[in-house]
C-alpha cells in the first residue's frame, strides 16, 4: 500500500527516477559523512583547526597515500580538514531554508488570507527583504558580532525569508479564492484552522520541492559568505574558510603552487549542491506538469 | 504603447517607498547592533585623538536629537551623496563606491554582453532539438554548472590560463603597462577607456584579465536563459499560431524569428535582470579574492578588516538602490513590450 502522506506519495513515486537516485545517494553519503567524520577522520584534531607544532616540513605537501588531499599551509591534514566540513555545510543549508522556509510561509499565508492592511505591508516588506543583497547583511554583522555560523544563517535567513513568503502569496492567492476555503469560512471554522488545514495543507508541497532545490543554493552562497572570510572564524572546518585559507594566505598563487588547496573542498561543495538539486528536479517537474516531457511538434 | 503612466509612477513609488525602507533599515542596523554607534561610525578609533573622533561622529549621526530626526537627515545624506569621509581610503565614501560600481559593472556588463545571446541560443536551439544528445548534453551540463561555486570556477580558470599559456589573469590592467603608455582612465570603464585613447595594448592586456572572471560569472546567465528560454520555445512551438503558420507553409526560419522568438523575448529581459543583479554578489568574491580586481568586493574586504563602518553602510544602501532600480525598469520595459502584462 503506498504512504498516504501526499509528500511521502510524491518522494515514493519518484524512487525509481534514475537522477532521483543519485540525488539521494549523494545526500544520504554527505549526510552521513557529516556525522561520522569526526571518527573517520586520520587527523581529526587537525581537521577542527589545530595547527601542528614545529612541523614546518609538513606544510604544502602534494596528495599522498598520508595525506590524502595533502596538507595545507599550515601542515594540516586537508583530507580531515575537507571531510569534517560536510557538518557546517549541513547545519547551514538545513538551518537557513528551515528558518526561511518557516517565516516565508506564515508571511505569504497571512499576506493572501488577510487582505487590505495585512497584505499591502506583509507584500511591502517582502518586497524589502528580497531588495537586500545577503553578503551586505553578513558583512554589517559580522563588523559587530563575533565570527560563528550565526552571521551566516542570520544574514542568509533575513533576505531568504522573502523569497518563500513570495511563493507562498503567489500559491495561496490562488487558494484562498476557491469556492471549499469560502464555504470553510461561511461554515464557521477558525482562521487558523482553515489556514493550516486548508490552504497550507495544499499548497505546501511545491514549497517543500523548492526549498529541497534550494539548499543547495543555500549552500553556494553561504560558501561565498565564507569565502569572503565574513562567516566562520579562520581555521573553522567549513568548505569556505578552506578555500578561503588557502587563496588569501598565498594570493592566486596558491592554486598554481598547490592547487589542491582549492580543488577539493571545491570539489565537495559542488557535489552537495548537485546532489540537492538531483533530488529536487524530478520531483518539481511530476508536479508541474508543464516540465514533463511529453512534447509533440508540428515540425 | 500598451503600457500606462499609471503603472510606471506606480511602480516607482513603490521602489522610492523600498528604498527608503532599506536606508531605515541599515540606520536601525547602525544603531541597535553591539557597540556603540558613534564608536562604530567613527571606525572603532585608538589612541589619543579616539575621544574626539568618537565626538565628531556623534554630531555627524546627530545622535543626541530625537530618532525620527536622525533617520530624516540620514535619508538626506543618502540622497545627496554625503557620507563623510571614508576610514579606509581617506577620501569621500561617495567617491569610493563610485569606483567600485564602475569597476564592477565593466566586468557584469562585458559578462552579460557575452552570456545572454549565448544562453538565448543555446536554449532555442536544443528547444528545437529536444530528446537529441546535443539537448541531453547541454541539459546535464547546465545543471552541473549551476551547482559550482563560482569563485571555485574561477580559480579553475586562473589556474588553466596559467598552467598552459603562463599567464596569469590578476588585476583589473597591468600597471607597468598602463603607466608606460600614458593610459588615463577617464569613465573607469578600462576597456571604454583605452579605446577611447586609441591606446590598444592597454586595451587587449584589459580584454585578457577581463575574460577569465567574466567566464566564471557568465555560467550563472548562461545556465538560466538557457534554461528559460528552452522551456519557453518549447511551449511556443505547441501553440496554435505556430500550428496555423505551418499549414500556411511559413518556412522554419521564419516561424522561429518573426513568431517564436519575439513571443519569448520579453520573460527573457526579465529573467537577465533578475539574473543580473544575482551576478553582482558573485562579481564581487569572484574579483576580488580570485582574480585581484579593484571592485565592490575589494571595497566590501578593505570595509571589515578597517571596520570602516560608512563605507559599509553606502555600499548596503547603493547596492539595493542598484538592484532595485534595475528590477524597476526590467518591469517597466517588459510592460511596455509586452501586451499580456496588465496591470
Amino acid at each position: 500500500m503506498p504512504p498516504s502522506l501526499p509528500f511521502i506519495r510524491l518522494v515514493h513515486r519518484n524512487l525509481r527516477k534514475y537522477r532521483f537516485k543519485i540525488g539521494l545517494s549523494i545526500t544520504i553519503a554527505i549526510l552521513v559523512l557529516s556525522l561520522v567524520s569526526q571518527y573517520i577522520a586520520p587527523y581529526p584534531r587537525e581537521g577542527l583547526g589545530y595547527v601542528p607544532v614545529g612541523e614546518e616540513s609538513r606544510r604544502l605537501l602534494p596528495p599522498s597515500p598520508q595525506y590524502l588531499f595533502g596538507t595545507d599551509t599550515l601542515g594540516r591534514d586537508l583530507f580531515s580538514r575537507v571531510i569534517m566540513a560536510s557538518r557546517s555545510a549541513i547545519i547551514q543549508a538545513f538551518s537557513v531554508v528551515f528558518l526561511s522556509l518557516i517565516i516565508g510561509l506564515i508571511v505569504g499565508v497571512l499576506a493572501a488570507y488577510f487582505k487590505g492592511l495585512v497584505e499591502l505591508v506583509l507584500n511591502y516588506l517582502t518586497e524589502l527583504f528580497m531588495a537586500i543583497p545577503s553578503i551586505v547583511i553578513a558583512l554589517f554583522f559580522r563588523l559587530t558580532l563575533e565570527a560563528g555560523f550565526h552571521v551566516v544563517i542570520i544574514s542568509l535567513v533575513t533576505t531568504w525569508w522573502a523569497w518563500y513568503a513570495r511563493i507562498t502569496y503567489v500559491y495561496a492567492k490562488g487558494v484562498v479564492e476557491l469556492d471549499y476555503v469560502v464555504l470553510a469560512k461561511l461554515s464557521g471554522l477558525s482562521p487558523a484552522k482553515i489556514i493550516m488545514r486548508h490552504v497550507v495543507g495544499v499548497i505546501i508541497q511545491p514549497i517543500l520541492v523548492q526549498a529541497i532545490s534550494d539548499l543547495g543554493s543555500a549552500l553556494l552562497e553561504a560558501s561565498g559568505i565564507n569565502f569572503m572570510g565574513l562567516g566562520l572564524p579562520p581555521g573553522y572546518p567549513d568548505w569556505g574558510v578552506i578555500l578561503y585559507e588557502g587563496i588569501s594566505e598565498m594570493g592566486i598563487i596558491a592554486f598554481t603552487r598547490a592547487p589542491w588547496l582549492v580543488f577539493y573542498p571545491g570539489l565537495f561543495i559542488l557535489l552537495t549542491t548537485l546532489g540537492f538539486t538531483l533530488l529536487a528536479d524530478p520531483l518539481r517537474e511530476d508536479l508541474d506538469p508543464r516540465l514533463r516531457r511529453r512534447w509533440k511538434l508540428w515540425f | 504603447m500598451p503600457v500606462s503612466l499609471n503603472y510606471i509612477f506606480k511602480r516607482i513609488l513603490l521602489s522610492i517607498l523600498v528604498v527608503i525602507g532599506v536606508i531605515v533599515f541599515s540606520y536601525i542596523l547602525l544603531l541597535y547592533t553591539p557597540g556603540d554607534p558613534a564608536v562604530k561610525w567613527a571606525g572603532n578609533p585608538r589612541g589619543p585623538e579616539a575621544r574626539k573622533a568618537i565626538e565628531i561622529a556623534r554630531r555627524e549621526l546627530g545622535l543626541d536629537q530625537p530618532i525620527h530626526v536622525q533617520i530624516a537627515q540620514f535619508i538626506y545624506h543618502v540622497f545627496t551623496g554625503n557620507l563623510g569621509l571614508s576610514i579606509a581610503y581617506k577620501v569621500p565614501v561617495s567617491q569610493v563606491i563610485t569606483s567600485g560600481f564602475t569597476a564592477t559593472l565593466e566586468l557584469l556588463i562585458f559578462t552579460y554582453l557575452l552570456a545572454v545571446p549565448l544562453g538565448l541560443w543555446l536554449g532555442i536551439y536544443s528547444a528545437l532539438r529536444r530528446g537529441s544528445r546535443f539537448d541531453s548534453f547541454i541539459q546535464s551540463l547546465s545543471v552541473v554548472l549551476a551547482s559550482t561555486p563560482t569563485f571555485w570556477l574561477g580559480a579553475i580558470i586562473a589556474l588553466i590560463s596559467y598552467s598552459t599559456t603562463g599567464f596569469l589573469p590578476y588585476g583589473r590592467v597591468s600597471y607597468k603597462l598602463a603607466t608606460s603608455t600614458g593610459f588615463n582612465p577617464i569613465t573607469g570603464f578600462y576597456l571604454l577607456d583605452a579605446l577611447i585613447q586609441g591606446n590598444y595594448a592597454v586595451f587587449l592586456d584589459a580584454l585578457l584579465r577581463i575574460i577569465p572572471p567574466a567566464l566564471a560569472i557568465s555560467v550563472y546567465p548562461i545556465g538560466v536563459v538557457a534554461r528559460v528560454s528552452r522551456t519557453l520555445v518549447a511551449e511556443a512551438l505547441l501553440e496554435d499560431y505556430v500550428r496555423s503558420a505551418v499549414a500556411w507553409g511559413v518556412r522554419r526560419n521564419t516561424i522561429i524569428k518573426h513568431f517564436v522568438l519575439k513571443s519569448i523575448i520579453p520573460p527573457v529581459i526579465q529573467i537577465s535582470g533578475l539574473a543580473f543583479v544575482y551576478s553582482i554578489v558573485d562579481a564581487m568574491v569572484v574579483e576580488s579574492l580570485v582574480f585581484g580586481r579593484e571592485g565592490l568586493g575589494s571595497i566590501l574586504l578593505d570595509s571589515l578588516h578597517k571596520a570602516d563602518f560608512r563605507v559599509t553602510i553606502a555600499l548596503a544602501i547603493y547596492l539595493t538602490i542598484f538592484y532595485i532600480s534595475v528590477n524597476t525598469i526590467v518591469d517597466i520595459i517588459q510592460a511596455s513590450i509586452d501586451p499580456r502584462v496588465k496591470i
